[in-house]
């Protein structure tokens, strides 16, 4: 990583626990991860909890080795159950939630269908434990306007029992992002903020773009930048040597 | 429209809308369900209707009653729900309807998995359905790709008066990736004086697939093969990939995997191998004669596909005589990384594979 990660982006949400929701796609897991795993550098009791219950072909299942790596408990489906499409929640996520110590991240799924879930907890993520941050990203559908923002927005709340209580700009196209992107996002995000309530939080970008954002805002950018690296590889894109040295190392070359 | 950063099956969503498609009925399954949701928010922005079905069965044929009606129609489904709606599949070849189906492949055979396979080769190119008919089958291998073919698509439908096949596997579906949907993509539907919208001042208009006297169903079979002969002459679709010079090994692959060979192929090109890919886009019509043409320059075939060996056969039928061909497969699920392909292109040409026999591997093993 070339930018190291400000401690501004977790002092801006101090709660013991924080749940992370968005529309499908917003990025939500990404977000979760980088989070979490810039959490850990800094926290000796910290737990994520994967309540995706809606789709389990990209979730922070697929982060699991990092963040056990860097000390996280992280409480997911195991075994069978893994690649099930079953609506699964853990003992485990209740035991998490009503305890009194340590850092508590959830990873939620997708639009109300996804964060119904969270009405089951009730209490638990009520009064001033917990925040519930929206994800947005400005170039996903029926995210791309604050009308559509406020409108998801109202769903996940009504699903939730909850309120929005903090916005994370993630505004990206994937390695075809610009910097105007994020600046974009980040003012459809000051605008959702004048209507709801819930303040903007932190602007979460991979390393190179993050880099570049806070360059164009002269260096002093209005909302701390949480950098990230790409965790949700698909399967051609490999971290691992190609090639002969591949060859040498199974023996074939 | 701004580039989005839109998933698989959201992308097919808006692609048919974009086409202007108002018509779509389905019954929820994964790893597809993000096209319906999708569409039960965005029909009603366009004034189209998204009907959710019973069953597989009711809303394939409630397409055979809307493209009877002359309204562009299409749907989309997975694996076994393709299955379900193989019998009016067949009815609407026969009826020579123009249905866009969408299959977001999982892996099977039976309910199988929800995870990405592409083991219905078989069933979307070699029928499915019962009786003398083909579909039309179009093989993306990003999500703007799905967009374009689903664009396509519907042009082609319409064009043949045939059921078109988007045949993606659950990765194309179910990944995320930046998309433009192009400014013009409505094209004018063709006359359809054939559809049930009223007589007016013409004769009845009667749309079936029975025939009972022996020469009016031979008609109909003979017109449906002359359009499948039109079809293999104008509407092969592939691309080659470093395919058009001499070639140690010729990689054949379609959809994600063919992604993932590239990736293979990049990083053994850096080293001085000779490799390329040729990679079908329509699977039917195959494209035959560009594998039979490249294999020609290949001293080795490897076709590398999620299922047991489906499109091999195939590239067997095209290749020439004397060309080994091998096979590597993976399934249930399971997504070879980019290595086990180089692994596998490399045990080819060290002489550590053993290519397919006539009558495939047992026959090499014993």
């Amino acid at each position: 990583m070339v930018l190291s990660v400000p401690n501004t982006v977790f002092e801006s949400v101090p709660t013991r626990v924080i749940v992370f929701t968005g529309n499908y796609g917003s990025g939500k897991t990404e977000v979760s991860v980088n989070f979490t795993l810039g959490l850990a550098a800094l926290e000796s009791e910290l737990s994520i909890v994967d309540l995706d219950v809606v789709n389990p072909y990209f979730r922070c299942r697929e982060a699991i080795e990092p963040m056990e790596a860097a000390g996280v408990e992280v409480i997911v489906p195991r075994g069978e159950t893994f690649a099930s499409e079953l609506p699964i929640i853990l003992p485990e996520v209740k035991g998490a939630m009503t305890r009194d110590t340590g850092r508590l991240v959830l990873d939620v799924g997708g639009d109300d269908v996804g964060a119904r879930v969270l009405s089951s907890f009730g209490p638990a993520l009520r009064g001033d434990q917990a925040e519930l941050l929206m994800v947005l990203n400005a170039r996903r559908p029926f995210t791309d306007t604050v009308d559509g923002a406020l409108r998801i927005i109202r769903e996940i709340e009504n699903a939730s029992r909850l309120k929005v209580t903090g916005l994370v700009c993630n505004t990206h196209l994937m390695e075809e992002t610009r910097v105007e992107m994020i600046q974009e996002g980040v003012e459809l995000a000051e605008a959702v903020s004048a209507e709801t309530g819930a303040t903007v939080r932190f602007v979460a970008a991979m390393d190179d773009m993050a880099a570049g954002y806070i360059e164009a805002v002269g260096g002093s950018p209005p909302y701390p930048v949480l950098p990230m690296v790409r965790r949700m590889l698909p399967p051609w894109i490999s971290p691992l040597r190609q090639g002969r040295d591949r060859f040498r190392q199974i023996g074939l070359d | 429209m701004a580039k989005k950063l839109m998933k698989g099956n959201e992308a097919i969503g808006e692609a048919a809308v974009q086409a202007g498609c108002r018509h779509y009925f389905a019954y929820p399954i994964t790893p597809q369900t993000e096209v319906a949701e999708y569409l039960v928010r965005r029909m009603p922005e366009v004034d189209g209707v998204f009907l959710q079905a019973e069953s597989e069965v009711a809303a394939s044929n409630m397409l055979f009653g809307a493209s009877a009606a002359g309204v562009r129609t299409f749907t989309s489904s997975s694996s076994p729900g393709i299955s379900l709606m193989a019998e009016s599949i067949s009815y609407i070849a026969g009826a020579q309807l123009p249905v866009v189906y969408v299959n977001i492949m999982r892996g099977g055979p039976g309910l199988g998995g929800i995870l990405p396979a592409q083991s219905d080769y078989f069933q979307a190119t070699k029928g499915g359905g019962h009786g003398d008919y083909h579909l039309l089958v179009l093989a993306p291998s990003t999500v703007q790709e799905a967009v374009d073919h689903v664009i396509l698509a519907f042009e082609l439908a319409e064009k043949y008066r045939n059921p078109v096949m988007v045949l993606g596997d659950g990765m194309i579906g179910q990944m995320m990736e930046p998309v433009q949907f192009p400014a013009e993509a409505v094209t004018e539907p063709p006359d359809r004086p054939w559809a049930t919208v009223g007589m007016k001042n013409r004769p009845q208009n009667l749309i079936r697939s029975l025939f009972l006297n022996a020469d009016e169903l031979e008609a109909n079979n003979l017109e449906l093969r002359a359009k499948y002969d039109l079809m293999e002459r104008d509407e092969v679709r592939f691309e080659f990939y470093h395919a058009d010079e001499e070639m140690d090994v010729m990689v054949v692959a379609y959809g994600t995997m063919a992604r993932i060979a590239k990736t293979a192929i990049d990083a053994l090109r850096a080293d001085g191998v000779k490799v390329g890919l040729v990679r079908p886009i329509s699977l039917y019509p195959f494209p035959k004669r560009a594998v039979r043409e490249a294999a020609g320059r290949a001293k080795a075939v490897l076709v590398v596909e999620l299922s047991t060996g489906q499109m091999v056969e195939d590239v067997e039928w095209a290749a020439p005589e004397g060309v080994p061909i091998h096979f590597f497969g993976k399934v249930g699920g399971n997504i070879p990384p980019p290595e086990d392909i180089s692994e596998e292109i490399s045990k080819v040409l060290g002489g550590k594979a053993t290519p397919r026999g006539l009558y495939g591997r047992v026959e090499e093993a014993s």
